[in-house]
């Protein structure tokens, strides 16, 4: 039997590759996905292995608590800790380093990284601390003196000699190039570019005077650095963390697995998932088809004397080697996909260090190739049962038909409750309180159930919709139109499962765009609704704070009122949960920005927000169980503890989340005193063109400053938004090309079943064109309706989950654009999938047609 | 009693108005190494006879015997393990797997029992049929007589205790028909091999040894076949009354 299910697949190559490829793709994500993990993963160990590879002990300031998403900066050391440790036994040399961000300012623009990659600035750290290979020139020695990573001096042509300027907080300075380096023996970590200074720089430049980042520690021969590291961690305070080098590189790399494991793999794995799903779709459909033409054949084998259970191998046989060649095909591809996705990363601005491509066993192969042939043989197990139900009688008999199973008559109830469940499911996911894990698995299973629901009602709803779709179709001449029409719903439940594996792509793109779109539009809602200010200004690289002298610098421009910084940073609250601690100035807030109260606030608090005091946002207040009266402990990621009282609530989940205090009370929790964003405002009656170009002009001595007015800063929100959107569209693109390949094989075996009656069409007169048009019709229909499907069903559940977000401020707003848009891609879509099977029926030789049994 | 053995068999479709009765009290007898032939029109039941003496159908009331086991009773599993082995077909429309070879077709029946070919008994039925040099083409590439070769071939290498035929000539063009007629014919004798043939032709008929008539669902005449002019006297005699 084995035999013969091989034979059948060889003899139908071309069934078997298309029905192939839908798993293909799918593993090839779910490799592809492992390999890139692994890639980052292994770039990040090298990075810090070679960071603290001549690195004994480590130490740092310990933060207060776990700061997984890396919003708060922990704060310095104090230099003389340097001193300190260089007195105790057994160390042979101490040295403290300073990190910061800024960028090289060549010819009056700064120079940015490459897709998003940081711009980093160290101070220099003498041997055997420095792992970098000098390349030409040396580190720098005196003040304004900087040594460049190799990759960042050939991408912009710089030399040794050269005068060139670098952002700092305190404004761009003045440096001459002295060096080239590469970090280890490479040139480049993931496309940062990396400025190394001296410390004595790096301290004043960076507002780290007296302090020290980090502090580097060599032991004498002998002492072990387990040994060092317990000797100078009982000399120190506890909130100084004294780590061996290798525990750093360690910790340091597990934070970067972390935020992986807990994001970027499960959302790669969810694209995949989808891809798959839609795959399952597929192989149900081919093989239900490929059954129903077969069903002589298996009466034939149960005629003389194969048991029902062998018919079910023989099937599932079939399906498991178009499994394990898909999956295998996959996980070769994965590698390719892997590529793909490092592109794509760093297109969209999420350019991340990528290590060389290395494909473990698990889970890089067995995963993928579990997935791949469990798949298989799951969406091919109903049909294959369906073959072992064929009468042995069929073998005799013209047109026999498979009798009903009793489940059938209760379909479309199941599938009706399916479907229903499903979107339940996802509000629950939504809304629910369990972990963040367990509500992203409901919401996706309440998905997959609401797609499989969906998928089977949708044989009752061809007919109408075929009918609506064929419609305008029909009015044409010829009969091509109304041919294709009830081609479609000759047999709904195949047009059903053809048009659904379209409908999970088309449905997953909708979703995210009516997703995206609402909490875009609610942000930039938020945006006109609260900020009453002109300019909103911001680093231009990502974390960086606005240096408090541009704040000066702005304040002065003449036509401006009010110029105040807003600083933030997360904060732990009493013993469980971060948030947000904004810091503002109560005297100006309601200049720049309009405060919604609630619970009879009124901007009065503002002049009462003393020290100690809290405003606090709505869904912070719920969360934490508080209201105007009570009070609250926040810690500071330094470890600094402060009580805070609260004196009123307001709403604005989007922009303010968490909670606002003053000035004076936020320096308490960092030392950090500059701003995250600059809101300037206008006074009344100045020329805004004319006041926006005299501040840029004011601050052309901070060229990593990035002014924007309120319209210019929604465009680049709505361009980043978009950027996401593209990025989401790409990963869901494999799910639409699975189902065109879908549509392609449906279509080819339809023809293949009618050949003896597109003979008959064509004899009496039908032309080539005419038929190849009907397929291309029918293709078209049948996308249609996939597409109208999905946008359905991703309304819904967008809706679903807008409902359950609607705390947060996340709105629901359908882009009507980019949902007729999806529509016609579908349309496109099918008739780009008739091309092949339309030219096969137009091909055929209409004698042999004719006589074709 | 003989190897297949009816009595009283009849088989109603239907219910109530719409009921149609094709077989209305069948009982016949067929002997071992007898070669019989089901004649009869259109509509006359002798297609639902032949189902239900292969245990492909079930009878209404009645009972069927093969080698002496009561298969009106079986369940599906056993019924396919008496089809696997006591039981072989030969269709009008061939019902080869495309994809294998002739001889790959022949030894299915034997594959799916998981039994062992014994190479000199399919040597000398691939012999017999007629098929030495065409074993290794796809049915595709064979004409329709040498695709009832194998046809037949694929019946008798279980070696069944009886063969049942269904029109197998009729898919053939006369010369042909008369071809594979002959080879069943000689494979009947040399093996001594029980044979049920349902036709409508006079001519297949006449090679049996018996020619049982069929009409209204009851068998209205049994005679031992002497010649196709014979039969078709009979056949006139039948559908004039």
């Amino acid at each position: 039997m084995t035999r013969y299910a091989l034979r059948s697949m060889a003899s139908h190559k071309l069934r078997t590759a298309l029905t192939a490829i839908a798993i293909v793709l799918g593993t090839a994500m779910i490799a592809g996905t492992f390999v890139i993990t692994d890639q980052i993963r292994n770039a990040f160990s090298d990075i810090f292995g070679t960071s603290f590879a001549g690195t004994d002990v480590y130490l740092s300031r310990r933060p207060a608590f776990g700061n997984g998403n890396g919003q708060a900066q922990v704060g310095p050391l104090p230099a003389s800790l340097i001193q300190q440790v260089r007195q105790i036994q057994g160390v042979a040399k101490a040295e403290g380093q300073i990190q910061g961000i800024g960028s090289l300012v060549v010819n009056g623009k700064f120079v940015a990284s490459q897709g998003g990659a940081p711009n980093l600035v160290v101070s220099t750290l003498p041997k055997p601390f420095n792992q970098n290979t000098l390349v030409e020139g040396h580190y720098p020695e005196a003040s304004g003196q900087v040594a460049l990573i190799q990759q960042l001096a050939d991408d912009h042509h710089l030399h040794v000699g050269q005068h060139v300027g670098l952002t700092t907080l305190q404004g761009v300075q003045p440096v001459t190039i002295v060096g080239v380096f590469r970090f280890g023996n490479v040139s480049s970590i993931g496309g940062a570019t990396v400025v190394a200074t001296t410390f004595a720089d790096a301290q004043r430049w960076y507002d780290r005077v007296g302090k020290t980042s980090t502090i580097s520690v060599d032991g004498e021969s002998g002492v072990s650095p387990k040994q060092l590291k317990q000797r100078i961690a009982a000399q120190l305070p506890h909130w100084v963390k004294v780590q061996t080098g290798a525990e750093a590189a360690k910790e340091q790399t597990d934070e970067i697995s972390g935020a992986i494991n807990s994001f970027f793999t499960p959302a790669l794995l969810a694209f995949a998932g989808a891809a798959v799903l839609v795959g399952a779709f597929v192989i149900f459909n081919t093989f239900s088809i490929t059954v129903a033409q077969r069903m002589r054949e298996f009466a034939m084998l149960r005629t003389i004397g194969a048991m029902r259970r062998q018919v079910l191998t023989t099937v599932l046989g079939e399906a498991l080697m178009v499994g394990v060649m898909a999956s295998v095909l996959g996980i070769l591809g994965g590698v390719g996909f892997a590529k793909l996705l490092g592109a794509l990363f760093k297109a969209v601005g999420f350019g991340l260090p990528l290590a060389g491509i290395s494909v473990h066993l698990w889970p890089g192969v067995i995963v993928p190739l579990a997935v791949g042939v469990g798949v298989t043989l799951a969406a091919s197990f109903a049909p294959a049962r369906r073959a072992t139900r064929v009468p042995p009688i069929a073998a005799l008999r013209e047109g026999a038909v498979l009798p009903r199973t009793w489940l059938s008559r209760f379909t479309p109830y199941i599938a009706g409750l399916a479907l229903v469940a499903g979107i339940l499911l996802v509000f629950a996911g939504v809304t629910g309180s369990g972990p963040t894990t367990q509500r992203l698995l409901t919401i996706a299973g309440g998905a997959i159930l609401s797609f499989l629901g969906l998928a089977m009602v949708s044989r009752y709803l061809i007919r109408p919709l075929a009918r609506a779709i064929g419609w305008p179709l029909s009015l044409g001449r010829g009969a091509s139109g109304r041919l294709a029409r009830e081609n479609t719903t000759r047999n709904t439940g195949r047009t059903a499962v053809t048009a659904a594996a379209l409908m999970i792509g088309i449905g997953l793109v909708v979703f995210f765009s009516v997703l995206i779109n609402g909490f875009k539009e609610s942000f930039l809602g938020s945006i006109d609704k609260s900020i009453t200010s002109n300019l909103i200004i911001q680093s231009h690289s990502q974390g960086n704070p606005v240096p408090l002298d541009a704040v000066k610098a702005a304040q002065h421009v003449p036509g401006v009122d009010t110029a105040v910084g807003i600083a933030f940073t997360q904060v732990k609250i009493g013993n469980g949960g971060t948030d947000e601690a904004n810091g503002i100035d109560p005297a100006t807030l309601p200049r720049l920005y309009s405060i919604q109260w609630q619970k009879g606030g009124s901007d009065a608090l503002l002049g009462r927000l003393g020290a100690g005091d809290a405003l606090i946002e709505e869904q912070f207040a719920k969360s934490h169980h508080l209201s105007p009266g009570s009070s609250f402990e926040v810690t500071s990621i330094d470890g600094r503890h402060v009580d805070l009282q609260v004196i009123g609530q307001y709403k604005d989940p989007v922009l303010f989340s968490g909670f606002m205090v003053s000035q004076g009370t936020y320096s308490e929790l960092t030392t950090d005193r500059n701003p995250q964003v600059l809101l300037v405002r206008y006074a009344d009656g100045a020329n805004e063109d004319a006041t926006t170009r005299a501040v840029r002009d004011a601050l052309k001595p901070f060229p990593d400053v990035n002014v924007q007015t309120n319209a210019e800063f929604k465009a680049s929100f709505s361009k980043q938004i978009n950027q996401l959107l593209y990025l989401l569209y790409i990963l869901l693109a494999m799910s639409v090309v699975i189902s065109l390949f879908g549509i392609v094989n449906t279509l080819a075996l339809s023809v293949f079943e009618r050949t003896r009656e597109i003979g008959m069409l064509r004899a009496i007169g039908t032309t080539r064109f005419q038929l190849r048009q009907t397929i291309l019709y029918e293709s078209v229909i049948t996308a249609i309706i996939g597409g109208i499907l999905g946008i359905v069903i991703g309304i819904v559940l967008a809706w679903v989950v807008a409902l359950g977000f609607r705390s947060s401020g996340i709105v629901f707003a359908i882009p009507y654009g980019q949902v007729i848009l999806s529509l016609i891609v579908a349309a496109i879509a099918g008739a780009v999938a008739a091309a092949f099977p339309a030219r096969r029926a137009a091909r055929l030789n209409v004698l042999d047609a004719l006589q074709y049994e | 009693m003989g190897v297949i053995s009816a009595t009283d068999v009849t088989r109603r479709y239907g219910e109530g108005d719409a009921a149609v009765d094709a077989l209305k009290g069948v009982s016949l007898d067929v002997p071992a190494g007898q070669f019989a032939a089901v004649m009869g029109p259109s509509g006359s039941g002798k297609s639902t006879l032949m189902h239900i003496l292969a245990g492909l159908d079930r009878p209404t009331s009645g009972t069927v015997s093969i080698d002496g086991t009561d298969i009106s009773e079986l369940n599906d599993k056993k019924l396919t393990l008496l089809r696997r082995h006591n039981i072989g077909f030969i269709f009008q429309f061939f019902n080869l797997l495309p994809t294998l070879t002739a001889e790959e077709n022949i030894l299915l029946p034997l594959q799916i029992a998981g039994t062992k070919p014994e190479a000199e008994w399919v040597e000398s039925v691939i012999e017999r049929v007629g098929l030495g040099d065409r074993r290794r083409h796809r049915p595709a590439e064979l004409s329709g007589g040498q695709q009832q070769r194998v046809a037949i071939a694929r019946a008798l290498v279980s070696r069944p205790t009886v063969i049942f035929a269904d029109e197998p000539t009729g898919n053939l063009d006369s010369t042909t028909g008369t071809e594979i007629l002959a080879v069943l014919r000689e494979a009947v004798d040399t093996y001594q091999q029980t044979t049920v043939m349902v036709t409508h032709d006079a001519g297949a008929a006449a090679i049996a040894d018996r020619a049982l008539f069929l009409a209204d669902g009851l068998i209205v005449r049994d005679s031992p076949c002497r010649d196709a002019g014979d039969i078709m006297a009979i056949m006139a005699d039948l559908s004039a009354r």
